[in-house]
């Protein structure tokens, strides 16, 4: 609360120069101390990140900054494990963010056209959803361990003996289906939300015309929850970037590298071997590809009238 | 329940075939969710020697060793138990206070320079964890924050913050101005309006703001990894630690993940009605 007190506080004194802020009156007021703390935990780190990325950051015997001029950029296109990083990066959001988009809307719709039970069903699909991304990682070394896991055991019935984790691509593979597992209900969920609020009078139309169930999917549904549909993809981009907290938990990047995307190399480069200036290069370009995603949603957003 | 019921029956005219395949679908979609949830809770009641047997066992005399151990002895669950429910609770509590104030404010303005100032809240938000991380650690190790409480809840005011502003922000937007308009012309000031006729009309925003915000935060891994120490752990850390190279003791493990899983599914489910507009931070309303 001591944040609260004081933001206010500081707004009330320079509302005295009004004309030039371009916050003015009881909107500003109550803006300012939540814009306060947010500029303290969101620009101050952008401002260190910067910089930290035009260094050496030395950390025993007391913080210490030395000026590296644009090293840590060179580095950066001379990397060749970081291009892996980066292209792994790519695989994993396209499978993950593909995977769910395809069958949260498929789901949906299996939903929508269920008739007894639908909030049942709904209710207990979204469970994953609330799970902990490190108990879905921990969950899913204990499912597929090769020697008491579940699931291997239910592959070895099928005839498949291998390690999961031990191979580079059922390795990765696992990785993504676990984090499809937790946020195609989240993909459900959205697309439901925009099914629903389909004019019943128009579907009524289409049957009417003789339009069968797969035609009218194609030609009335589905144009008609693109936008929902949007939005959901947009919101699983920028999650499907921001956690590693699967991938750290179950193979930690391995085996051979197969599952170290950007962000489990950043946490990597700073944490493990302590190169502070890398590690901020890399997440500096992070932030530039998450910036794009969250221009488009708040233009898509602008469009419905949502931001103004 | 939802405002789902409002397209009841839609497509009657699916032939039989198509109404069985999409029962199929959904309860092959049901066993795919429910199965580790289920086999997790299970092992969570089994003994040591049964949760790693080579043929999965579903016949076992239940025990609540698992539980019991966690609570007792050298690596005691309380401290970690009682750090998640400080950080995530004064977290969202105050995320959706200031979200509330800043959210007002953002939907009442009409300043110029609000489409940025949108923009800006909403890329804070979506910023990597891992890229925000990094420069935390250095602000934090300069200021003496790390291993402290505070320092946790002030990380964790970084992504639900931006998210409380906006999400409140929606709710506040649908309730027309002529609401406190009125309000001020039968003598109330604008703080007033906003707090007698506004936040009342607001409580289910208020609710959905503080629950989503309690659950990421509870289940924030990345922070609580670089942040915190020996004295301010996390379950999700406590968790994870129980991975050491001598070995894991699974029974302990997923009485563990229960405990972290289990009220974040109960109160996630409360506010089920508002969750759409919630996780797409007001950009799909469900009804």
């Amino acid at each position: 609360m001591g944040s609260l007190t004081t933001g206010l506080r500081r707004d009330g004194r320079s509302s005295g120069r009004r004309s030039r802020i371009p916050l003015p009156g009881f909107a500003g007021r109550m803006m300012a101390p939540g814009l306060l703390v947010l500029a303290g935990v969101s620009l101050l780190p952008f401002a260190a990140v910067v910089i930290m990325s035009f260094s050496r950051v030395h950390l025993l015997g007391g913080l210490r900054l030395e000026g590296a001029g644009a090293d840590n950029w060179t580095r950066l296109f001379t990397d060749p494990d970081m291009a892996w990083a980066w292209a792994r990066t790519a695989g994993y959001f396209l499978l993950t963010v593909g995977g769910e988009m395809v069958l949260g809307t498929l789901l949906a719709i299996c939903l929508w056209r269920l008739r007894h039970g639908r909030n049942a069903a709904l209710s207990l699909l979204l469970l994953p959803m609330f799970v902990a991304p490190v108990i879905v990682g921990l969950l899913g070394r204990f499912l597929t361990d090769s020697t008491f896991g579940l699931y291997s055991w239910l592959l070895g019935q099928a005839g498949y003996h291998g390690d999961l984790m031990g191979d580079k691509t059922t390795a990765f593979l696992s990785v993504t289906l676990m984090d499809i597992w937790e946020w195609t209900p989240l993909v459900t969920l959205i697309a439901l939300a925009g099914l629903t609020s389909v004019p019943s009078s128009v579907l009524e139309a289409a049957s009417l015309d003789g339009a069968g169930m797969p035609r009218t999917l194609r030609h009335i549904v589905l144009p008609a929850i693109a936008p929902v549909l949007l939005v959901a993809l947009l919101i699983r981009s920028m999650d499907a970037l921001r956690y590693f907290d699967i991938i750290w938990n179950t193979t930690g990047g391995g085996p051979a590298d197969a599952t170290k995307t950007a962000s489990v190399r950043l946490y990597e480069t700073a944490f493990r071997f302590f190169d502070f200036g890398y590690a901020a290069v890399t997440g500096l370009l992070m932030l530039a590809v998450t910036t794009v995603v969250a221009r488009y949603f708040v233009r898509l957003l602008d469009r419905k009238g949502l931001a103004r | 329940m939802t405002a789902s019921t409002t397209g009841a029956g839609p497509l009657e005219h699916g032939g039989r075939g198509s109404r069985i395949l999409v029962r199929v679908l959904v309860v092959t979609a049901l066993i795919w969710t429910l199965v580790p949830l289920g086999w997790m809770l299970l092992s969570s009641f089994k003994p040591t020697a049964e949760v790693t047997a080579a043929t999965p066992d579903v016949w076992f005399g239940p025990t609540l060793d698992n539980y019991r151990n966690l609570f007792s002895g050298g690596n005691n669950l309380g401290p970690y138990l009682r750090n998640s429910v400080v950080a995530a609770g004064c977290s969202a509590l105050l995320a959706t206070a200031l979200g509330a104030l800043a959210g007002y404010g953002l939907a009442r303005t009409k300043a110029r320079g609000k489409h940025h100032l949108s923009f800006w809240i909403i890329s804070t938000r979506m910023a990597p964890i891992a890229a925000v991380v990094l420069p935390i650690f250095l602000i934090f190790r300069t200021l003496g924050l790390i291993d402290t409480l505070p320092g946790l809840v002030l990380a964790y005011l970084s992504f639900n913050l931006p998210f409380a502003i906006w999400l409140l922000n929606a709710f506040f937007a649908q309730l027309p101005p002529a609401l406190e308009e009125s309000a001020q012309v039968a003598g109330c000031t604008s703080w007033q309006a906003f707090r007698h006729v506004i936040l009342p009309l607001t409580r289910p925003g208020l609710v959905t703001t503080f629950v989503l915000c309690l659950v990421f935060s509870w289940n924030d891994y990345a922070f609580a990894l670089v942040l915190s120490g020996p004295r301010t752990q996390t379950l999700p850390i406590a968790a994870s630690q129980l991975v050491t190279q001598t070995g894991i003791d699974w029974g302990q493990l997923t009485a563990i993940g229960t405990v972290v899983v289990v009220p974040m599914m109960l109160v996630g489910l409360a506010v089920r009605r508002w969750l759409v507009t919630g996780l797409t931070m007001g950009a799909v309303t469900g009804e």
